[in-house]
């Protein structure tokens, strides 16, 4: 029993790196200033937002960068589970979802009101490569 | 069939809608996306003048982010005379910065090739359209005409400020330039998006206020005198993930024109048109 767990968890982590878009290359014209880079999130102490990102992510993002945020579903997309766009700050997030890399791709969505970008970022932070637990894979 | 198809085949929905029916902010189409539209303006007369109800359709499509297209097909109905199609219009806007400003230019360039019976609206000019004439003097007289906006658009604590400059020259006949102008603002009933789906939340629903009306031309004098000038509270609800339904009574600052124009209209966008297309033709975008 134990071996067919610990098979399962490396076939779930084998399929959980090559689900996402590894290859993904930042532009690397596409940076934040320095000071959008250090503003805070003001919804950091609100995880109750984290839903209404969630919402806005399915309206706005998931046509190009998936359900899970791999960006699989259109090749240029970023792979937002990866540590590239993880360890951005949140100001750094947020000015990307503001402006937009219109020359690859990336829309500007500063339509949306300013705190729902935040709840976006917010939302940005619970993408977690989905890595099958040990207890869920030997419970089937 | 084509089309069932890709509508079937659309996804997700858009970010929020602009609510103005006249004036245009910086905000573009998405690329490969493609936005119909059907909209309506409708003239309440005055004594002397007849009800007339003039319908147009857009069909807008973002070709890059900074770049968008639009066909507008319309035509017109009057009461106790008749129904005309009264042309069409391909507009392209173009934004020339990448970033996000506290004002954003963009360029507009329009051409139009309908009759003098028009009475949409999308934009005054001079000293407004004809709405007293009968469709039988109008209709015959067709224009080719060239419209240049400058667009100047900015979002400051979810409020959008938009200004546009226009100005159009008949190449038909000896006019001059025309002139005129739309000013708008607006924003969202609400900052934050609640956790759950919900229709009649105040998230969905953009409400503002805009003035548009002519300037005169080189001929009369680039003047207010003798043109028409509205005001008009605007309202957009975003009724599905992919629609909106817009609403916006203009009522007249002047004794020229319509004294009311009721405008509504409906909103549908499809996602990735562009790919979907390429991929249905055997594409590999």
């Amino acid at each position: 029993m134990r071996v067919i767990g610990v098979t399962v968890l490396v076939i779930g982590f084998i399929g959980a790196v090559f689900a996402q878009n590894i290859l993904y290359q930042q532009d690397p014209k596409w940076q934040a200033p320095p000071d959008a880079i250090a503003k805070p999130n003001p919804l950091g102490q609100k995880p109750d937002a984290t839903a209404g990102g969630k919402k806005l992510f399915q309206r706005n993002c998931v046509e190009c960068h998936g359900t899970t945020g791999t960006g699989l579903e259109k090749k240029h997309a970023a792979d937002l589970q990866l540590a590239t766009v993880q360890q951005q700050s949140d100001g750094a997030l947020f000015w990307k979802i503001t402006n937009g890399n219109t020359d690859r791709g990336m829309p500007s969505f500063s339509r949306l009101p300013e705190l729902q970008r935040w709840q976006l970022v917010l939302y940005l932070r619970t993408l977690k490569p989905e890595v099958e637990l040990p207890s869920k894979a030997t419970a089937r | 069939m084509v089309f069932c198809v890709l509508l079937g085949a659309s996804l997700g929905c858009r970010s929020q809608e602009s609510p103005y029916f006249v004036t245009y902010d910086h905000h573009m189409e998405e690329p490969g996306n493609l936005e119909i539209e059907t909209y309506t303006t409708m003239g309440i007369p005055r004594s002397g003048q007849h009800f007339y109800v003039a319908p147009y359709m857009e069909l807008e499509y973002g070709v890059t982010g900074r770049w968008t297209s639009e066909l507008y097909l319309e035509g017109q109905g009057t009461a106790g005379d008749s129904a005309v199609f009264t042309g069409w219009r391909l507009e392209n806007r173009f934004r020339p910065f990448k970033r996000e400003h506290f004002l954003n230019p963009v360029l507009y360039l329009e051409y139009e090739r309908t009759s003098e019976a028009t009475r949409i609206q999308k934009e005054i000019v001079g000293g407004g359209p004809d709405v007293t004439s009968p469709n039988s003097e109008l209709q015959p007289t067709k224009n080719h005409e060239l419209e240049t906006k400058l667009i100047l658009s900015g979002t400051t604590h979810d409020w959008n400020i938009a200004g546009n400059f226009i100005v159009e020259k008949n190449l038909s006949k000896s006019e001059g330039f025309e002139f005129g102008y739309a000013f708008g603002f607006a924003r969202p009933l609400a900052s934050l998006a609640s956790g759950n789906e919900c229709r009649l939340c105040q998230e969905n629903f953009i409400a503002g206020l805009e003035f548009y009306g002519g300037l005169g031309s080189t001929e009369d004098g680039f003047s207010v005198h003798n043109t028409v000038h509205y005001v008009a509270p605007v309202v957009s609800w975003q009724v599905s993930d992919n629609g909106s339904i817009h609403f916006s009574p203009s009522i007249a600052l002047t004794h020229e024109g319509s004294p009311v124009l009721i405008r509504f209209g409906y909103s549908y966008e499809i996602r990735g048109f562009g790919n979907k297309l390429a991929q249905f033709f055997g594409g590999k975008r």
